[in-house]
């Protein structure tokens, strides 16, 4: 075991549980909305090609929406990532540190691929058939930030590979020829893809009065690529799983009452999830992929401490106890929550009116 | 010293994060105060019934849209990532400290995006006075993100209290917090109206064009001039430190100003001539002349806030190169090669003397210094240095050079770093100068050593043309107040006496040169009297002599006190000690 190159961290204001909520409160949210775009973009991008009509229809009511989800999964991402910095941020600036060059590049890649989407939405009409080119550049952006986040936040796990830095030091470091790296990012990317196509069959129901035809197409296009996509989905989950070090992958199989809990809870959701998306339940699957989403979270939280476990376990942290703050926030949040429902009632009335 | 350094040594973490700030910073102050401009856009055009008012404003909310989601949003998270990388110690800290100033900070974003979005894709769908009142939800939120940045940003310039309490309250609300809130709410208002005034530009129907270019151009005037005082507010509350160096000590921050202020004169004219008088002249050229005005004040302000907290990333409790100033005195006593973490020269040998110097180099001088590169090469920087002279100066930068971190190391580290740079970088000889006669380099070393960071020798020849060598010494003795930014020299008599004598020869090569000590009286004090006597002591111990009485003890030590040895040095040397000895108590050669 060598931590001589992990940093020390500093004090926490309150105890972290209060911070390990949070993170798993918000992350799936995050989650959510980065899935939906980065799904819907896919579908868009096969439907504007595909050339026909209704498909033109999909894909442009599918790129009228994609600019907004980019804000959000950027937005409920913040929240996240500010969290994670305060429990892991030993690690994880390490690793983002380790993989500088690549990390950095993240957002202009990101600024280039929300202009794209704004450009595939405004002149969608435009650009014609070179729309198509330009979701496709969008989502092969969007999977690169994806290679990057899955290897940060596999490198950040693995203390055992900071030495590397002095081979490293103008920010090379990947962590993409790890063992479990392919499966992590394969699971998370079809996964989106699958999540994406749900929220097709989910948001072209706003089209069932105003055009019945699109809004069928999409929950059948959405429904078709989200059955599809998950059971690869699947798949890839027992690949990663199987790809894991032993006592990892021994802490859902009995050796951790909680995590092998959630994991054969989130077995059982899967099947359940998958019957009702078969009948083309649309709302049903939601509702139980969304739990899933937090349970897949949850597993995902299990699994960093079962690779840290050994240098590094959260109530190590020291606490300057300081709880005022985080009242200022909670009230925040609720006041903001209710603003919030006012304007989207307000907006989704002048909308639809 | 706590994080591994993202190391690209011709290009420099601080280029970066400036790349990305000063624009981030153009468009997210537009972004709070463009909300408050589309309000008063919108009720004017809603008031005087005009539907090209309102139509300017839905094109201006498109812009305004673009800007601040997509370069505005995503770069305020690209600050994060870049300063994360650049100076993760000092993230850490800010992020620890205020985690729920920068969560209250996330729900006041979201509804900012919200409210933005569903601003412009409701215009014109929605009823009038619910829309207006979403465009002030928008301006709200964004005005209070800039309200709770502001504390956390000015907590690191003005940390107040909280260096005595880590108290999130006593850290927020800080010295600086309240005039800094004015002032970068006027800059967001003043920047606004210039953002309107190029939309203004580029609008066909001249009747339009004239109302919004003169809307705008009152908007930059008024918010300008009250930015003024509030920005007077703001420096004066700087600690004296801070303050000195804005008020004229740092050249560079002397430059930035400059440009700032030619920025504001310029939008100034601008707004006043062809936005207010003559609106019609406001043509693309001109609008995006007042564009790059107000990106001038920006970056001046911007650039301006950060150099004022030099040598501190929060000030006086972490420096720049994320060592705490409590434990730099550890540091020297201990060394900073034995505790610091990302380090494979634990210990130096002549064979490793200038990797460890790199690594020291690495992590305390390239937070702010590049090799090569654009942005304080370190190279240019001591290009005229030897490397004992560097090695001097290391040990007291800090003391030469408030804006620069002391050297957390021991004196044989510094020699390590100053044999990197001197060496590797320079050229130069790294060798330990012996104790020889070295001649009238006396004077040369000491300008090395005190003055050739920031001197020229050319050029100090040409300021001190036609001076005589009493002239050169009165200036040596009243150098601060000569310019406000120089440090006052702290030579003893003895070396001022050589270091006025080399100046003089500069440019008078024929004037004999005056007889100067063959070695330098202080290194014969550290060789042969320090291991048992502080100087302090002897020069009490000295004080009622003159210099002959000290020069005769130097013959006799043992005869004055029975277990001290005889003095083993030259005679050269036993002159010079005598000197230095006589110039600690004040004494004349």
């Amino acid at each position: 075991m060598n931590d001589q190159f992990i940093p020390t961290p500093d004090a926490l204001p309150v105890a972290w549980g209060w911070l390990q909520f949070l993170l798993l409160l918000t992350f799936p949210i995050h989650l959510l909305f980065m899935n939906a775009m980065l799904g819907s973009a896919g579908i868009s991008m096969v439907q504007r090609f595909k050339g026909g009509e209704v498909n033109r229809r999909l894909a442009y009511f599918l790129a009228i929406l994609l600019p907004l989800l980019v804000a959000f999964t950027v937005t409920f991402g913040v929240a996240p990532l500010l969290f994670v910095q305060v429990l892991y941020g030993q690690f994880f600036y390490t690793s983002s540190i380790l993989m500088a060059a690549f990390w950095i590049l993240i957002i202009p890649i990101l600024i280039l691929a929300y202009f794209g989407a704004y450009l595939y939405d405004f002149r969608f009409e435009k650009l014609g058939k070179a729309g198509g080119w330009v979701i496709s550049i969008v989502f092969i952006l969007f999977i690169t930030i994806a290679y990057f986040l899955s290897n940060n936040m596999l490198l950040m796990t693995l203390p055992d590979k900071f030495s590397g830095y002095f081979q490293h030091m103008s920010g090379t470091m990947l962590a993409s020829g790890h063992p479990t790296f392919l499966p992590r990012y394969l699971h998370m990317v079809i996964g989106a893809i699958a999540v994406g196509g749900l929220y097709t069959a989910l948001i072209t129901r706003l089209k069932s009065k105003s055009d019945p035809e699109l809004a069928a197409y999409g929950e059948a296009v959405g429904m078709k690529v989200f059955n599809m996509f998950t059971i690869i989905s699947i798949l890839l989950g027992i690949w990663f799983l199987a790809s894991q070090p032993k006592p990892v992958m021994m802490m859902f199989m009995g050796k951790n009452g909680l995590a092998t809990g959630v994991f054969v809870l989130a077995l059982i959701l899967v099947v359940l999830m998958l019957v009702f998306s078969f009948r083309k339940k649309v709302l049903a699957t939601t509702v139980v992929l969304t739990v899933l989403v937090y349970l897949m979270t949850f597993m995902r939280a299990f699994l960093r401490t079962g690779y840290l476990g050994k240098f590094f376990t959260l109530d190590q942290l020291k606490m300057a106890s300081e709880y005022s703050p985080m009242v200022l926030f909670l009230v925040s949040l609720v006041a903001g929550i209710f603003v919030m429902v006012w304007m989207v009632k307000k907006a989704w009335q002048a909308l639809t009116a | 010293m706590n994080f591994p350094v993202w190391y690209l040594p011709t290009i420099g973490g601080g280029f970066l994060i400036a790349l990305i700030a000063v624009t981030h910073v153009f468009v997210s102050h537009f972004a709070v105060g463009g909300g408050l401009y589309l309000v008063y856009s919108e009720k004017k055009g809603l008031r005087e019934q005009d539907p090209g008012i309102l139509a300017f404003t839905k094109r201006h909310a498109k812009f305004f849209l673009l800007l601040t989601m997509v370069y505005g949003s995503i770069t305020g998270v690209g600050i994060w990532f870049i300063v994360a990388l650049v100076n993760p110690g000092g993230i850490s800290l800010v992020i620890h400290n205020f985690v729920f100033g920068w969560a209250t900070e996330w729900v006041f974003f979201i509804l900012e995006i919200s409210a933005a979005f569903i601003y412009f894709y409701t215009f014109g769908k929605m009823d009038d006075r619910t829309h207006v009142a979403i465009g002030w939800v928008y301006f709200i939120s964004a005005w209070i993100s800039l309200f709770l940045i502001t504390g956390i940003i000015d907590f690191m310039l003005t940390p107040g209290t909280w260096l005595a309490h880590h108290n999130f309250w006593r850290g927020f609300f800080n010295p600086s917090f309240v005039p800094s809130v004015f002032f970068r709410t006027f800059i967001a208002t003043m920047l606004a109206g210039a953002y309107g005034y190029l939309t203004a530009s580029f609008t066909k129907e001249p009747a339009v064009k004239e109302i919004m270019t003169r809307f705008s151009g009152k908007w930059t005037l008024v918010s300008l001039i009250l930015a003024i005082p509030s920005g007077l507010w703001y420096v004066a509350v700087l600690p004296t430190h801070a303050h000195n160096l804005v008020t004229g000590q740092s050249p560079t921050i002397a430059s930035a100003l400059r440009w700032g202020f030619w920025g504001a004169v310029g939008i100034m004219i601008i707004t006043l001539i062809a936005g207010i008088a003559k609106p019609s002249w406001n043509l693309k050229p001109v609008a995006v002349l007042a564009f790059i005005c107000g990106f001038l004040i920006v970056g001046s302000f911007e650039w301006t806030r950060e150099a004022a907290r030099r040598p501190f990333v929060v000030n006086e409790f972490m420096y720049s190169n994320e060592i705490l100033k409590s434990d730099v005195p550890m540091l020297q006593e201990e060394g900073f090669l034995k505790t610091a973490r990302w380090i494979r020269n634990r210990t130096i040998t002549p064979e490793n003397r200038s990797a460890a110097g790199r690594e020291l180099f690495i992590n305390q001088c390239y937070a702010c210094h590049t090799i090569g590169g654009f942005n304080n090469d370190i190279i240019a920087r001591t290009r005229s240095m030897s490397y004992t002279a560097l090695a001097k100066y290391i040990g007291k930068i800090h003391k030469v050079r408030y804006f620069m971190p002391p050297f957390a190391g021991t004196p044989k580290e510094a020699q390590a770093l100053a044999a990197f740079i001197a060496g590797d970088l320079n050229g130069k000889d790294v060798s330990e100068p012996k104790p020889s006669n070295a001649g009238n380099n006396s004077g040369k070393m000491l300008f090395e050593e005190n003055c050739s960071s920031c001197h020229e020798l050319a050029d100090l020849a040409e300021k001190t043309a036609g001076w005589e060598q009493q002239k050169i010494r009165t200036a040596l003795d009243k150098l601060n107040q000569l310019v406000k930014e120089m440090p006052p020299y702290d030579g003893t008599f003895a070396e001022k006496d050589q270091l006025v004598a080399f100046l003089y020869s500069l440019n008078h090569k024929e004037a004999v040169q005056p007889v100067v000590p063959s070695v330098d009286g202080k290194r014969v004090f550290e060789d042969h009297c320090s291991p048992c006597h502080a100087s302090s002591d002897l020069a009490e111990k000295t004080a009622a002599w003159d210099r002959a009485k000290i020069r005769d003890a130097l013959d006799k030590l043992n005869q004055l006190v029975e277990e001290m040895p005889p003095m083993e040095g030259t005679k050269a040397e036993k002159e010079d000690l005598a000197d230095y000895l006589n110039s600690l108590k004040g004494g004349q050669k």
